[in-house]
């Protein structure tokens, strides 16, 4: 039998939805077209070429090296792209991502990847054409509610804010808004205007998005009604205790 | 609000938390609700700013354009909303209209709210304020402001003008 790795204990819908996230198990929900990423995501024109830092791989002789031979590169990397971002922030009013496991679906499920986790946002690194298609994975699946999400390069605020009356996430900068029951984008992830209304789809109902969520709420699924997961953070914690207790010092 | 009110030490303040970011149009019929009840001296909006220019990053110097800075009409007084607005401090005369500032709230909002008793605007001036308005004269060391209502609206560093909003100022002497 292949062996089938378990990502996350617990057996609460937050821990399956947890789980599918990591291994990339994830639903798709919505279509966006390659130029409407490349667009919101402002690193280049739609339909230009990837600038480069340096030449293909394939072109540059690289030394003779084990390690190389045994690790193919990604195509980004051996087209020689620019290392760019993306960067989302999630409501804890039950979006369906927590940074943290945006981190970790990058890091599991694809390679070259630098991720960046922080309290309310994911910022994640990588070779530029290689990122389109992680941003583009994330942001047409159950991984994003863009009601409750934002592709937000700076002024990220409103991750820990109440939601807005029509129940999307703040945005200072007004990127992306409620328009005739679609999220529509007509900003960069920077705020800088871009010549289309990007339709994100409809967000996700409140039941929808509870039902989807990998937050712990109180008011949702309670992080201490799922006895396995509390066992197993206890045992981790206890075993890094441990571990970092050094008597002589 | 009333001009004629004094600041003393038996004042009430009470804070308006909704459950929601408030839009423009629930903020304005919110504020006038609450303008209408008997006793109110003051009341201070508070939220996260929304900025007319882009201030950090590639996209720095461009117009924001947010679709919630607007005017709106309190009273008849109308004035640029800078915030999206997530709770409202109010300060009134005694007990009996927290009642009723409950009432204008369930008006108005067509979702829940919290209603918090306590000290959130301050009523007696501090060294910053002193620092900002001085005293009256040598021999009169009182802040030496018209209206000390004014105390604590505004940031010590933001000009009273363009934050404050008389609301039927010209009706009392």
């Amino acid at each position: 039998m292949a062996y089938k790795p378990q990502y996350y204990p617990g057996n609460t819908s937050v821990a399956k939805n947890r789980r599918k996230h990591m291994a990339d198990d994830v639903e798709k929900m919505r279509d966006i077209s390659d130029e409407d990423l490349t667009a919101i995501l402002g690193h280049r024109a739609p339909g230009s070429d990837y600038p480069s830092t340096h030449p293909p791989l394939a072109e540059m002789g690289e030394p003779d090296c084990p390690v190389r031979e045994v690790v193919e590169p990604t195509p980004g990397a051996a087209a020689g792209d620019r290392i760019r971002y993306a960067q989302f922030s999630d409501s804890m009013y039950n979006a369906p991502s927590v940074p943290y496991w945006r981190s970790y679906h990058a890091a599991i499920n694809f390679r070259g990847v630098d991720p960046g986790t922080l309290s309310g946002r994911q910022v994640n690194e990588m070779r530029e054409r290689d990122l389109e298609e992680y941003t583009k994975r994330q942001a047409e699946t159950e991984m994003t509610d863009w009601g409750l999400a934002g592709l937000r390069g700076c002024t990220v605020h409103g991750h820990s804010l109440r939601l807005q009356e029509d129940g999307v996430m703040f945005d200072m900068l007004d990127r992306r808004r409620l328009e005739g029951g679609v999220i529509v984008m007509d900003k960069d992830q920077v705020g800088v205007p871009i010549d289309r209304k990007v339709n994100l789809g409809k967000p996700m109902t409140e039941a929808e998005a509870a039902k989807r969520t990998t937050f712990y709420r109180v008011d949702n699924v309670a992080f201490r009604s799922d006895k396995e997961v509390i066992e197993w953070t206890q045992r981790i914690w206890e075993l890094r205790t441990k571990y970092g207790f050094q008597p002589k010092a | 609000m009333v001009r004629t009110a004094k600041v003393t030490d038996k004042l009430k303040q009470v804070k308006i938390f909704p459950q929601r970011l408030l839009q423009p149009e629930t903020a304005e019929k919110l504020l006038n609700e609450l303008d209408q009840v008997k006793g109110v001296i003051r009341m201070l909006i508070s939220g996260k700013n929304l900025p007319r220019k882009i201030t950090c990053g590639p996209g720095t110097g461009k117009d924001v354009n947010h679709p919630d800075r607007i005017i709106i009409h309190v009273s008849g007084c109308a004035f640029e909303l800078h915030v999206i607005v997530g709770e409202v401090l109010v300060e009134v005369e005694d007990e009996s209209a927290v009642e009723e500032l409950r009432k204008a709230c369930e008006r108005a909002l067509p979702f829940p709210f919290e209603m918090k008793r306590g000290y959130f605007i301050k009523t007696k001036p501090t060294l910053t304020d002193f620092g900002k308005y001085g005293f009256k004269s040598r021999t009169d060391e009182t802040i030496n402001l018209e209206d000390e209502r004014m105390l604590g609206l505004v940031d010590p560093h933001a000009k009273l003008e363009t934050n404050i909003c008389m609301v039927k100022a010209e009706e009392n002497p």
